[in-house]
């Protein structure tokens, strides 16, 4: 017993160390599939609120591009309203009353604007923290865009912030579709190059350019359908392969990422349940 | 208590600096020094190693919440601060007794550069394979960890070069 207890003592260093570092991995591990800590996470109040006040500081410098952003959206959007009006009214004389318009479900969408106060881009799995939480109605499993294109998707949500894990980040898959001619498949960030991503599931019968654009195909309930995701950059084929290797540049440029809009899509509830009792019966 | 407070400052600042500035650096998109593992690095050296060892398990998640990488830097600052007294032992030759903070001073110039070369290596080392843990990117991962050390390492040796005595 004397023996056993002087072993414990002599070798108490080694036992806090083994002890340590099993707490360690075992974090990494949980954490590998899904981030439930939030209190261990950029999300936490007290980090968020630093990273907030920092990046008060850093967005300062980034006000120009992002006003020159705003005023372009400004235009197309002044455009698009000019045009709509434009079109109800001639709609308006040749319709009768008794006919009215419906927006079809699939495209009843609201959206929340956010400010981005923590963006990593040079990690293999990076995360962006919001500043904008369950207070204003955010949700897990949002989409998240900006002025460019696809951001990604709200992954852990606290009272005030949110951490939405982006293409940036192998564990998020897109489902994205050509423009062009439609054919889809599902989009992932490996490269570690915050610029690129790549497609590797389209079929060597579809003819390709390089410059095509990658919108979102609409089949997840995170996006609506057509929101630019990439540009073909290059793609490759091998003799004996039967998909291409297609290297994406993102729309979204996300080291000067700043403001965002989550995507609130008013019947994600009412379609996933449809769906999930149809795979039940 | 002059080192100790000492500690605790630099502790401070050497975790704001590594949060606020350093995580945001992505020079050539490899480049990410972790300068925090200074804050373990000196630490005097007749420190008890219990403490040592949780001081750096703390300081690790610090790091880890701030960066959302839970456990990673953790698991490679407790192992730094675990083999620390080895490399110690293995580079210098200091008296029983005496309990210096390590420096170009202290331990001579040719010890500390080993000593810091061979921490900060490990360190790295472990947080960047951890990080890549899923996936076998290995070049990727091998870029960065030199990079990375390289530049951890200048800027260690850069800082002590000019703390006087």
């Amino acid at each position: 017993m004397k023996n056993l207890i002087n072993f414990l003592i002599q070798y108490s260093v080694v036992f806090l160390f083994l002890f340590l570092e099993v707490i360690s991995f075992t974090l990494v591990v949980k954490n590998q599939d899904y981030q439930k800590s939030v209190f261990l996470s950029s999300s936490n109040s007290a980090v968020s609120v630093m990273y907030e006040w920092s990046n008060s500081v850093v967005e300062f410098f980034k006000l120009r591009a992002a006003n020159e952003n705003l005023s372009e959206e400004n235009t197309s959007l002044k455009n698009q309203i000019i045009n709509l009006q434009n079109k109800l009214s001639t709609l308006k004389k040749e319709t009768p009353d008794s006919v009215h318009f419906r927006v079809p479900p699939e495209m009843e969408y609201q959206f929340i604007a956010a400010k981005v106060i923590n963006c990593s881009t040079n990690k293999l799995l990076n995360y962006i923290t919001l500043n904008k939480g369950a207070i204003d109605g955010i949700k897990i499993d949002m989409g998240v865009i900006s002025d460019e294109g696809v951001v990604g998707i709200v992954k852990t949500v606290s009272n005030r912030f949110s951490v939405v894990i982006p293409i940036l980040n192998p564990k998020l898959e897109i489902s994205c579709k050509f423009k062009r001619n439609n054919y889809s498949g599902p989009l992932k960030w490996t490269d570690g190059d915050y610029r690129f991503a790549n497609l590797n599931d389209i079929a060597r019968h579809v003819e390709l350019a390089l410059g095509d654009t990658l919108v979102t195909s609409g089949f997840t309930n995170n996006f609506p359908v057509g929101i630019p995701v990439g540009y073909i950059e290059d793609f490759k084929i091998k003799e004996s392969d039967a998909y291409y290797k297609i290297k994406v540049k993102l729309a979204v440029n996300f080291r000067t990422l700043s403001h965002v809009k989550v995507i609130n899509y008013l019947n994600y509830q009412e379609q996933k349940d449809i769906e999930k009792k149809s795979e039940e019966q | 208590m002059p080192t100790v407070l000492q500690n605790i400052i630099r502790f401070i600042l050497l975790v704001l600096l590594q949060v606020l500035v350093l995580n945001n650096i992505q020079f050539l998109g490899y480049i990410n020094p972790y300068l925090y593992i200074l804050i373990i690095l000196a630490l005097p050296v007749q420190m008890p190693r219990w403490v040592t060892l949780l001081l750096a398990f703390a300081l690790g998640l610090i790091i880890d919440t701030f960066s959302n990488t839970l456990g990673m830097h953790a698991f490679a600052t407790v192992l730094v601060a675990f083999l620390r007294n080895g490399i110690i032992k293995l580079f210098t030759s200091i008296e029983e007794g005496n309990n210096p903070t390590p420096s170009f001073y202290t331990f001579g110039v040719s010890a500390y550069v080993k000593y810091v070369v061979v921490l900060v290596l490990i360190h790295h080392t472990t947080l960047f394979i951890l990080e890549a843990f899923s996936f076998t990117n290995f070049w990727i991962t091998l870029a960065k960890i030199t990079l990375s050390s390289f530049v951890t390492i200048l800027m260690i040796l850069g800082i002590q070069s000019l703390s006087k005595k």
